[in-house]
């Protein structure tokens, strides 16, 4: 197959969840929903479960808004809206972290809202690093295993979660060398997107199997030449009226920094005795996220070496709107951009955005300042 | 060489013809915006006043919200960096360049050589531009270009909201029935403007010598208002609505030549 024949299979994936969690139910396997940002996948895929994503959509707001004021992220506020229309009927539950303040209250109104979709919820501690934050994790560990098992009849077992691990830190690793050729390789903004998200849809090991014959089919094609080069950091990058306007106005994703994107994939978990040991130990690891307490703001610096690293011309900021962490991180990044010499562009993006206009002609001005 | 720029803004469309990059020989405005009869109607007056032929135009630069829908043009250029051009044209000491026009406010930071180095836009709300203008002028039943006037009599400003055209509307409403007179109002709607604006500004950062084109650079009372947000004096041009469309002359010029 051709390196056009496996991006079609994977957009049709990132394009059509539902048609693949219907798939995985007809098989007997039972589904469970994961919220933004990270959660123990490794972890539900041992216990014989199928984990996918829910980032919401861009669709109207009328249910959920019983729930919650305007001014909350977009994304959380359309996964509610999802759940109470019943888009993810047939979920044995869905695990919510509480990564964010927002998240938090997602966890709770879906208690109330969606009642026939257990909540489990999994409690990260602030201090992710220390001992005790790492004993912290992996008690919100526990209590995953402990709810699953209630709703989704599962059983866990060390020996499953070790094999699970191995699994995903494969996808991670193709998953890295996805992003480091799609730097060069001839790929619409679009395309690479699709094979991001299309990962939160499918078995890990079915992905990897696909992301691997994509990757040999695009070492052996062109390279993209001719394009402005930008990193793109944030927390959702998928509207495809965005990226269409990127690709109109030859803009060329050379690396991300987005959290439904490369976030997910920078750390595997590491080889120890005792695979919730290394689980957890795996989540302090974790840098260089919005999410991810860092009172040294560490992301700053690892984005413009990342710009740099893959000769990138400028950054673009898709700044998730009501997102405070993100927002709180937006003008030292600004900063170290125009300290680097790189140009750089903040676009508001939501879940709500209709009109493309305003976006439009701000990346068509960022393009002609190349 | 001629070139022409076609900028169709969201509530006037205005059209330029420029030679050889330097002399403007004919210029137009008609207050229509894209999808409507005026797009065609500013070309027309453009030609005819200048005596020449589309033909005869060695590029033809489409910039502006309907840009994209304007099928005679060469190049469709985003606003931001035509009224960069068209400010470096008239005023080549220009760093900082604030556009408000009749649906949104940009600021753009040019560099040594006039071109634009960065930029920022108003959020996607009416606050702050020349919407905001016309809907208060509609209100005090007064001509847009009366607020000048007005605001030069005022003695003392009224305050009103900054966030918020809707509010805004009704704040001016309960000041008439207070009793506030129609000098201090109107100062107040150019000041509210100008604080919005300068917050703007002052995100993009501010480079002397200031410059303000778009629809609004023609009022006097929003350009004192903002001098003081900003304590600095800002430039001006009595074309400077027709700076996009001069940007796009050059724009094309430059690909040209």
């Amino acid at each position: 197959m051709t390196a056009n024949e496996w991006l079609a299979k994977l957009h049709e994936a990132a394009s059509c969840p539902k048609k693949h969690m219907e798939r995985y139910l007809s098989q007997g396997k039972k589904v469970v929903a994961v919220a933004p940002v990270y959660t123990p996948m490794e972890l539900i895929h041992s216990m014989g479960l199928v984990p996918m994503g829910v980032w919401g959509a861009d669709v109207e707001i009328k249910e959920a808004k019983k729930y919650y004021p305007a001014f909350i992220c977009s994304i959380m506020q359309t996964i509610l809206e999802m759940g109470i229309k019943g888009e993810y009927d047939g979920v044995s539950a869905i695990v919510i972290p509480s990564l964010c303040d927002s998240l938090k209250t997602l966890g709770q109104n879906w208690k109330y809202a969606v009642k026939e979709i257990p909540f489990i919820p999994m409690s990260y501690p602030q201090n992710r690093k220390p001992d005790y934050g790492i004993k912290f994790t992996k008690a919100g560990y526990q209590r995953v295993i402990s709810d699953l098992t209630i709703a989704a009849g599962a059983q866990f077992s060390e020996a499953a979660l070790a094999e699970s691990i191995k699994v995903y830190n494969e996808h991670n690793q193709v998953m890295r060398e996805f992003a480091e050729i799609a730097s060069t390789a001839r790929l619409t903004a679009a395309e690479r997107n699709d094979v991001f998200k299309s990962a939160w849809f499918m078995l890990p090991e079915e992905h990897t199997a696909v992301v691997k014959e994509l990757n040999a089919a695009l070492k052996e094609g062109p390279e993209d030449e001719g394009k402005a080069r930008v990193l793109v950091t944030g927390i959702l990058a998928d509207s495809p009226s965005l990226l269409k306007i990127l690709d109109d106005n030859g803009i060329k994703v050379v690396f991300d920094d987005v959290a439904h994107e490369s976030r997910q994939y920078r750390i595997d978990v590491p080889d120890m005795a005792n695979p919730m040991d290394a689980l957890a130990q795996k989540f302090a690891d974790m840098d260089n996220c919005t999410l991810l307490y860092d009172k040294e703001k560490k992301r700053v610096d690892y984005i413009i070496e990342q710009a740099k690293a893959h000769s990138a011309d400028g950054v673009i900021v898709l700044m998730t709107k009501f997102c405070d962490p993100e927002e709180f991180d937006y003008v030292p990044i600004k900063r170290a951009c125009e300290a680097a010499g790189l140009k750089h562009l903040n676009i508001e993006v939501d879940r709500q955005m209709v009109n493309y206009q305003q976006a439009g002609t701000m990346i068509q001005a960022f393009k002609e300042m190349f | 060489m001629y070139t022409l720029g076609m900028d169709i803004g969201s509530t006037t469309s205005k059209a330029v013809i420029l030679r050889d990059g330097r002399e403007i020989v004919a210029s137009s405005m008609v207050i229509a915006t894209v999808g409507t009869l005026g797009v065609f109607q500013v070309m027309d007056h453009v030609l005819e006043e200048s005596g020449l032929k589309k033909e005869d135009m060695a590029c033809i630069v489409a910039t502006g919200y309907g840009r994209q829908t304007y099928g005679e043009a060469d190049y469709q250029v985003s606003e931001l960096t035509c009224h960069g051009l068209g400010v470096r044209h008239v005023c080549p000491q220009a760093r900082t360049v604030i556009d408000i026009g009749g649906q949104d406010a940009k600021v753009l930071s040019l560099g040594e050589e006039g071109r634009m180095v960065n930029f920022v836009m108003n959020d996607k709300c009416a606050a702050g531009t020349g919407r905001f203008l016309d809907v208060m002028a509609n209100i005090l039943k007064l001509d847009i270009s009366q607020l000048e006037v007005e605001a030069a009599r005022s003695e003392k400003p009224a305050n009103i909201s900054s966030t918020c055209t809707v509010f805004a509307e009704s704040e001016v409403i309960s000041q008439l029935a207070a009793g506030t007179a129609i000098p201090d109002l109107v100062a107040g709607i150019c000041q509210s403007v100008a604080v919005r604006t300068a917050a703007l500004a002052k995100r993009a950062g501010i480079k002397e010598k200031v410059f303000m084109s778009g629809g609004v650079a023609k009022n006097g009372g929003v350009r004192s208002a903002l001098e003081k947000e900003l304590g600095t004096e800002i430039g001006w041009h009595p074309l400077g609505q027709l700076m996009g469309a001069l940007g796009g002359c050059i724009y094309g010029w430059e690909k040209s030549r």
